[in-house]
């Protein structure tokens, strides 16, 4: 073996034990658990079964949890590209001694905990919120529920998501010149087109990283989902703590984790696939 | 005296030595049990007395969020146990005891355990009960009027979205459900369809199924008029909302929940973790409990103050309200009310 790469295990050795002992092998011993029964006390019994994952294959509500999980966070990681987009664009095209206090700005909610931001969405979205209030200025007579359903766990978690998407779009938007705009322009390309046939293809790298991100963020929410969701929101993660602390059965707490572990290998594979295809 | 080389060498070795030769002598003992507001007055009213009593016996106080968490400890170290004494919720203490992670106590080893109410012992789970909770209606004296005496308050469609109750599979919520299934004619607490029918036409005006951070919480701050706890939290956070929540027990009663007080298996020290099991289950320690927490006692030989005690469902008439549930054979029909409850509560908007 070259020397060089002799170099290069050894400084990966470390980080290579540390991921063993603190992932892969509590990540065997959670697979290793779905394999194990609870009896309807939630007591662990002796062997190895393939109860769980028959039951899990089994029920359609474990299959419609996945899909509801699935769907839900695509729709938010839709919703916070949207809502990111025109921003990132902007900070992109701003001035450079603008640029950092702009970045700063967008990222300055992440100082402040996700849960104290949920508690804040529960009193925005709630009943004596501002926005009932506005609805009921305007002549509504019961503004709609917008918390404790799957509007709130929406919007809490878009709002939430929002910085890394922001910084992920930035990150990817190396490509975009504003000099390739004008060419396209001066050409004769509408505003519209120019997005659509410029800055939108050089964006692209941006645009997956950052629904990557989004996504994985998405999909493993917990505390968003717990607080806003008012028990009517089932979603994985939320899911899981029910059977482990609630109903006390840990080996479908286990498979549900493992199922969530998957859902990220097929969301990396994809983006694997989607980047290369776009380079 | 001469002082000498040996002499100084002898002489600090023993004084070094010392602290060893003391702590040797001091038992030490780890006593999980809730964090929060129940570690706030249980370690004044039972572990600080005991301590007092008993000043060879370290207690340590380890909290836990919830009687899960304390059986997730108790399995993680069944090689090693790092815990003592554990309390939790008797269906949790019902799986530990399956699996082998109590020491059964007796009378013998812990004299209090023959002043105990029969209620104190399950059938299944080597761990006696150490205090009795109830259900209660939680409900805001400024937006409920007049104050409400029964469950079917629920029902009323004034409180519309003014409702927040934890909902099944937590046991706030299959005991509302259990209510609900007595108060609408269902004379089984196993067959739940009346219940299943009654709380299905007032799931649409219940605003959350999972208060945050709870329903005593929501209701003190003005998010929600009516909800579902227990007795003992009830009357304290009653009592610390300056009257803007209040915990009745209603007139069709409610029923009963029992936290149990295991000794782990393989624990390193059995005999102070005894003395300390029977300081807790002790008729003082109960009593001082009750006066603090108002949770019911397990001693029938607790002396509680008449105040205390009406605040509690101890007395017989009121304990003669309670519906006679066993934990243990609800946790064997628990999944089928939760996927009831989906289908047939959660699906209703």
């Amino acid at each position: 073996m070259p020397i060089a790469s002799r170099i290069a295990l050894a400084l990966l050795l470390p980080a290579l034990l540390v991921n063993m002992a603190v992932f892969l092998l509590p990540m065997g011993n959670l697979a290793l658990l779905s394999f194990r029964q609870a009896n309807e006390g939630g007591a662990l019994l002796e062997g190895i079964t393939l109860a769980t994952w028959a039951k899990m294959f089994g029920d359609i509500f474990y299959a419609e949890l996945v899909r509801d999980s699935v769907v839900i966070a695509l729709a938010i990681t839709g919703l916070t590209l949207l809502c990111s987009y025109p921003i990132a664009l902007f900070i992109h095209r701003a001035p450079d001694r603008w640029k950092n206090m702009l970045v700063v700005m967008c990222i300055s909610p992440l100082l402040v905990s996700a849960v104290v931001r949920t508690y804040g969405w529960m009193v925005i979205l709630g009943d004596g919120g501002i926005i009932a209030a506005f609805l009921r200025w305007l002549g509504m007579v019961k503004a709609p529920r917008m918390v404790f359903n799957t509007t709130g766990v929406v919007v809490g978690l878009t709002e939430i998501l929002m910085p890394y998407m922001i910084l992920a779009l930035i990150a990817g938007f190396g490509r975009l010149n504003t000099s390739l705009e004008e060419a396209a322009a001066s050409l004769g390309a509408k505003p519209f087109t120019v997005f659509r046939r410029v800055v939108l293809p050089l964006t692209l790298p941006g645009i997956m990283l950052g629904c990557l991100l989004a996504f994985v963020l998405a999909v493993s929410s917990f505390i968003t989902p717990k607080l806003l969701g008012g028990g009517r929101v089932f979603l994985l993660a939320t899911e899981i703590y029910d059977q482990a602390i609630v109903t006390l059965n840990w080996p479908v707490a286990a498979a549900l984790s493992i199922v969530v572990l998957v859902i990220f290998g097929f969301a990396l594979t994809l983006y694997g696939r989607l980047a290369r295809a776009v380079a | 005296m001469i002082l000498t080389r040996r002499r100084i060498l002898a002489a600090s070795a023993t004084t070094l030595a010392m602290p060893y030769v003391a702590r040797a002598q001091q038992a030490s003992i780890t006593l999980a049990a809730y964090s929060g507001i129940f570690q706030d007055n249980y370690e004044p009213a039972v572990v600080e007395t005991f301590r007092r009593a008993n000043p060879g016996i370290k207690v340590t106080y380890f909290s836990m969020g919830n009687s899960a968490q304390a059986l997730g400890q108790l399995r993680a170290q069944k090689a090693n146990p790092q815990v003592d004494l554990v309390m939790m919720d008797v269906s949790v203490a019902k799986a530990a005891s399956d699996e082998g992670l109590f020491e059964p106590v007796t009378a013998a080893q812990v004299p209090a355990i023959a002043d105990l109410s029969p209620r104190a012992f399950t059938p299944g789970v080597t761990a006696p009960a150490v205090t009795f909770d109830n259900l209660v209606l939680l409900y805001s004296p400024q937006r409920v009027q007049p104050a409400p005496t029964s469950w079917k308050v629920f029902w009323e469609e004034k409180y519309k979205d003014q409702i927040a109750i934890s909902g099944v599979p937590d046991i706030v919520g299959l005991g509302f459900l259990m209510m609900a299934n007595k108060v609408f004619g269902g004379d089984d607490y196993r067959r739940l369809d009346k219940g299943f029918e009654a709380v299905g036409n007032m799931a649409p005006n219940v605003l959350s199924w999972d208060p945050k951070p709870d329903a005593y919480t929501m209701i003190t701050q003005g998010t929600a008029s009516l909800g579902v706890g227990w007795n003992a939290r009830g009357q304290i956070y009653s009592d610390q909302s300056g009257g803007r929540m209040a915990a009745i027990l209603p007139s069709e009663g409610a029923l009963f929940q029992i936290n149990v007080l295991g000794l782990v298996k393989g624990a390193k020290n059995y005999d102070a973790s005894r003395a300390f099991m029977n300081h807790a289950l002790g008729a003082e320690a109960q009593a001082a409990f009750t006066e603090k927490m108002f949770y019911a006692p397990v001693n029938t030989k607790a002396k509680v103050s008449d105040a205390a005690l009406a605040r509690t469902a101890s007395s017989a008439e009121r304990q003669a309200m309670m519906l006679p549930v066993d934990w243990l054979e609800v946790a064997k029909f628990r999944e089928g009310v939760t996927e009831q409850w989906r289908r047939r509560i959660l699906t209703r908007r």
